[in-house]
């Protein structure tokens, strides 16, 4: 595998800054995760999470502006790279790939 | 809704915590991040609740992702560039030669002090090493004693012995391996037709496979072993035959092994050994072994256990339980004395329990309570060691406050260099490197130097110290390290605060040349008043040891010990006393002979019937206290015409009578019970110091008792007339008595050597105090020259406008003599405290008085002043219109 890896929780991570499509910043995510998964999710995790990402070169970071209920301090928002893109995109494909293998889809017993 | 919020705020310390610990590039956005969440919080589950979820999400960033620093986007400076480096060396040497005066004051004072330091290394190094060359340390022990009352309380100890318990301990306990007994004799040894008197060892055979004396020639376990064989040291060897292979040669010694008494003839010894010189850390220095010999009868007189006169040394096996050993000793020692205990305490009343110990060989040399004695040498003093280091302490002190004082002050002219260096790039951590640097080099030059003065004042501090160091020590891994130590601290001491003050110099002050460093330094005002007060503390100790010193020497005695000699003679008999005071007074220039028994007695009796009083005993006849001029002050002398006097009176003096309470004392009984005999008094002798000033004068009985023996006897000649006078006596010795060495001594020569320690410690003390007097003064000289140079302008202004000569030159001399007078509010009750410490230690000793206070303060002043005049003379004088003129 070519690819680099990525946690399931980068993962999510990863996916939700793509959704908010550049207005992706701490407190959004950890709102937005919270609110698709329903975990508890922690800024503290959100951050080391896009701190990794960063690292990995999957995210890039610009500072937003100034909100008066951050006191006055400003937004470190993020986008998705080319690279992060790509990454994502593999990812789906070798999922895809996978559930278009199975000879018998399974339904929920329980639908919810 | 945003006026309500404003006054809901997240907690303030743990935004104060973050701000502290997580690293500044991240703290924007975790701050806002959470903020932002906290608003959101307060909105949906009210300010409480939100608080709360603060602090756990505050908390959740300590963690070392965010605290991690970013990484400097620049490459940091070079710390140990090439170049630099040579550019530090260039500086150094520029700055030292160019500023002779203060790097002459550096070095000479670091190395005096180094010096003194590097001695005190030596010497301690050699008092730890004491005795360890023994390959059979640490299973070498001393045999030691303590006596119990029947209470169980300790009453006293003792580190001798008798012949007794070597051998049956070693007889009895098998974890002791062997055992040496080691007892010290003088005997007279003939070479020729010259006799000598010589310390002789006597020691049991297993001497060399206990303790690691190497031999030249000879079996070391068998050199021993034969009854009239005998183990001299190299340099023996080559005084009595003048080589050292003298194997199976002989020396004549007179009496036999095993009798100690008088009256023999010589006997002939076979060199079985040759040894080398005893190491001189050792307690055990010998020059002539013989054999230990004892009669059959001496081991089975059950009261020889109460016999005590010598050492006996145990070897225990490897890994045995000292204090099972010390039961099982005292387990056969009560099993085989106790017919001898029952009957001490029947005949004298002796009812303290004995118990035996054992001392590990190495701790003697130093141990207060059970030193080397009685044949084991060079015992030291702990506190010597103390006062020596507390001394070398003060003077290196004194020598690194000098280069912190003199750098620092001296700054202010590389305040420029410190600015051009931090302009173009130098960081303070390059800067504290130069100036650490520097000090080492300083340092380093000082410790050559005082390696130097180390082998110069060697000898000198040997005599002191009564050592025989060498520098050849050195070569000792542990001694190097003590001393590179000694040479790394001294340079951190003295380097570092300067470094740490000129690295932190602003650049932009120093370069526009507003620096002005004030004269009212706290930190040099500190280091003077400490110097001095170090300074002054040592001079009140050394006039206190001085007048001590002075007061023992000239103290009245009592009794007059001018003219006097001193001759030994073993078992002077009662004919030969008057056969050498016949011969003796025919010479004009003797006035009197009197014998007195040899080295000092003790004795107890019983007074008023019961009261027991112990004494010093002397056995005289009736010319004695005449001839030292002591009167009787009530009844009469001895008469050598009343027979009647040595069986049946004797003479006590004033302190006797006070302690036996007697109104009358003249016919009181003396009850010598033991002995059976009760003597009348017959006269009270005036009190005498017949010791040293270190012991209060005691009871003290005289008797001219026929049983006991003189040793002694002593002359009084008329002034003037000593050549001839012991000419005369020699000759008459010799003549009456060939076989015995003849010695003699002025009696108050030998009452001045009894101070020989006070007198070390004088000369000790006085070393002491003129270095730190003169590194201190050395010190303040710089800090005059400064001062002087710094306030050249203002000298020029206030010459011009019409101050005198006097009055400049007392304003600068007042600045530091200030110093030195606040030193004394500290040095005085320090100094008061410690000689009257000191002088507890003597029971006949002068009062503190003011008097020598104030010397010593006018000593320190007087010499503070001298040094500082010199410079602030040297610039009231100058001419105003040199320092005005350049701008």
């Amino acid at each position: 595998m070519n690819r680099a890896y990525l946690g399931e929780f980068e993962e999510i991570v990863l996916l939700t800054v793509a959704a908010l499509d550049g207005t992706a910043y701490g407190v959004i995510l950890t709102h937005e995760i919270a609110e698709q998964t329903g975990r508890a999710v922690k800024l503290n995790q959100i951050h080391s999470a896009l701190q990794r990402l960063e690292e990995k070169g999957m995210v890039r970071s610009d500072m937003g502006e100034p909100t008066a209920e951050r006191g006055g301090r400003r937004k470190r928002l993020y986008s998705l790279t080319a690279y992060g893109q790509r990454t994502l995109q593999q990812v789906r494909e070798v999922r895809e790939n996978l559930w278009s293998r199975f000879v018998k889809p399974f339904k929920l017993a329980v639908e919810i | 809704m945003k006026s309500d919020d404003r006054n809901i705020t997240p907690p303030a310390w743990a935004d104060k915590l973050l701000c502290r610990i997580c690293a500044p590039h991240l703290l924007e956005t975790i701050l806002g991040d959470l903020h932002e969440e906290f608003n959101f919080q307060v909105s949906q589950v009210g300010p409480r609740k939100a608080r709360l979820l603060y602090y756990r999400e505050a908390l959740g960033f300590l963690k070392l992702r965010y605290i991690k620093r970013q990484k400097s986007p620049y490459s940091a400076t070079f710390t140990f560039s090439h170049d630099m480096i040579r550019n530090y060396f260039t500086i150094a040497w520029r700055t030292l030669a160019h500023n002779k005066v203060y790097s002459f004051i550096n070095v000479i004072g670091l190395s005096i002090g180094l010096a003194a330091a590097m001695l005190i290394l030596l010497y301690t190094k050699d008092e730890v090493s004491f005795d360890q060359f023994h390959t059979n340390n640490p299973n070498i022990y001393r045999i030691t004693s303590r006596s119990l009352s029947i209470d169980g309380k300790k009453v006293g100890v003792m580190g001798n012995t008798g012949y007794m318990p070597g051998p049956k301990f070693a007889a009895g306990v098998p974890e002791i391996r062997s055992f040496v007994r080691y007892e010290e004799q003088q005997k007279d040894i003939k070479n020729g037709t010259e006799i000598k008197s010589e310390k002789v060892y006597r020691v049991d055979s297993s001497f060399f496979s206990v303790f690691s004396f190497p031999l030249l020639s000879g079996n070391p376990e068998t050199a021993l072993s034969q009854t009239n064989s005998i183990v001299i040291s190299e340099a023996m060897a080559q005084k009595y035959f003048g080589s050292t292979d003298v194997l199976g040669k002989t020396i004549l010694i007179k009496g036999n092994a095993d009798k100690a008494y008088e009256d023999e003839r010589f006997e002939p010894y076979t060199v079985t050994g040759v040894a080398q010189k005893s190491p001189q850390n050792s307690s055990i220095k010998f020059d002539i072994l013989v054999p230990m010999v004892t009669n059959h009868g001496e081991m089975e007189e059950s009261s020889n256990w109460f016999s005590v006169f010598m050492n006996t040394f145990v070897l225990l096996e490897p890994g045995a339980n000292v204090s099972l050993v010390e039961k099982k000793m005292n387990l056969i020692y009560n099993a085989d004395a106790k017919e001898a205990i029952r009957e001490m305490a029947q005949k004298y009343g002796f009812k303290d329990q004995n118990q035996y110990a054992l001392q590990p060989f190495t701790a003697m040399h130093l141990s207060a309570d059970l030193p080397g004695d009685n044949g084991l040498v060079d015992h030291s003093d702990q506190k010597l060691s103390y006062i020596l280091t507390g001394i070398a302490i003060f003077i290196l002190l004194i020598a690194c406050i000098n280069f912190i004082n003199l750098t620092v002050a001296r700054s202010l002219k590389r305040a420029k260099e410190i600015g051009v260096r931090k302009v173009v790039g130098g960081g303070r951590i390059q800067l504290i490197i130069q100036f650490l640097g520097e000090s080492f080099l300083l340092c380093f030059a000082a410790f050559i130097f005082a390696l130097v003065i180390v082998q110069l004042t060697l000898p000198t501090f040997n005599d002191l110290a009564n050592k025989q160091l060498a520098l050849s020590y050195l070569f000792d891994i542990k001694l190097i390290m003590g001393y590179l130590g000694l040479f790394l601290a001294t340079g951190l001491l003295a380097g570092f605060y300067p470094a740490l003050v000129l690295s932190g110099y602003n650049p932009v002050t120093t370069l526009y040349n507003r620096l002005a460093l004030s004269g009212k330094n706290q930190l040099q005002t500190s280091l003077v008043v400490l110097q001095f007060t170090i300074a002054s503390f040592l001079i009140i100790g050394t006039l206190t040891i001085r007048s001590q010193f002075d007061y023992l020497i000239h103290y009245d005695l009592g009794y007059n010990d001018k003219h006097m000699i001193r001759v030994e003679k073993s078992n002077l008999t009662r004919e030969e006393v008057k056969l050498l005071r016949q011969e003796l007074v025919k010479d004009p220039n003797i006035l009197s002979v009197a014998p007195k028994n040899p080295g000092r007695w003790f004795n107890s009796a019983k007074v008023n019937g019961e009261t027991e009083i112990s004494f010093a005993y002397e056995t005289i006849d009736p010319e004695f206290l005449p001839m030292i001029e002591v009167p009787v002050l009530l009844g009469r002398n001895f008469s050598a015409d009343s027979p009647g006097d040595s069986s049946r009176y004797v003479l006590v003096n004033e302190t006797f009578v006070k302690k036996a309470g007697w109104k009358n004392p003249v016919g009181q009984v003396v009850d010598f019970w033991f002995n059976n005999i009760k003597y009348s008094v017959a006269g009270v002798v005036k009190d005498y110091h017949y010791t040293d000033l270190n012991e209060k004068i005691g009871p003290q009985i005289f008797t001219m008792k026929a049983g006991n023996t003189y040793g002694r006897f002593f002359v009084k000649i008329k002034p003037g007339t000593e050549t001839t006078s012991l000419r005369h006596i020699k000759e008459t010795y010799t003549r009456l008595f060939p076989l015995n060495p003849y010695a003699y001594k002025f009696l108050d020569d030998d009452n001045q050597q009894r101070y020989e320690s006070e007198a070390k410690w004088k000369q000790i003390m006085l070393f002491g105090t003129i270095l730190t007097i003169f590194i201190s003064c050395i010190g303040l000289f710089g800090l005059a020259t400064l001062a002087a140079q710094r306030r050249n302008k203002e000298i020029g202004i206030r010459k011009v406008m019409g101050a005198s000569v006097t009055s400049i030159a007392r304003l600068l001399t007042s600045d530091f003599l200030k110093l030195v007078c606040i030193s004394f509010v500290f040095a005085f009750p320090l100094a008061y405290y410690a000689i009257d410490k000191w002088l507890q230690n003597y029971p006949y000793r002068v009062d503190i008085s003011a008097l020598l206070f104030l010397e010593a303060a006018l000593l320190a002043v007087i010499v503070a002043f001298l040094t500082v005049s010199f410079q602030s003379i040297r610039a009231a004088l100058m001419n105003p219109a040199d320092s005005l003129r350049s701008e």
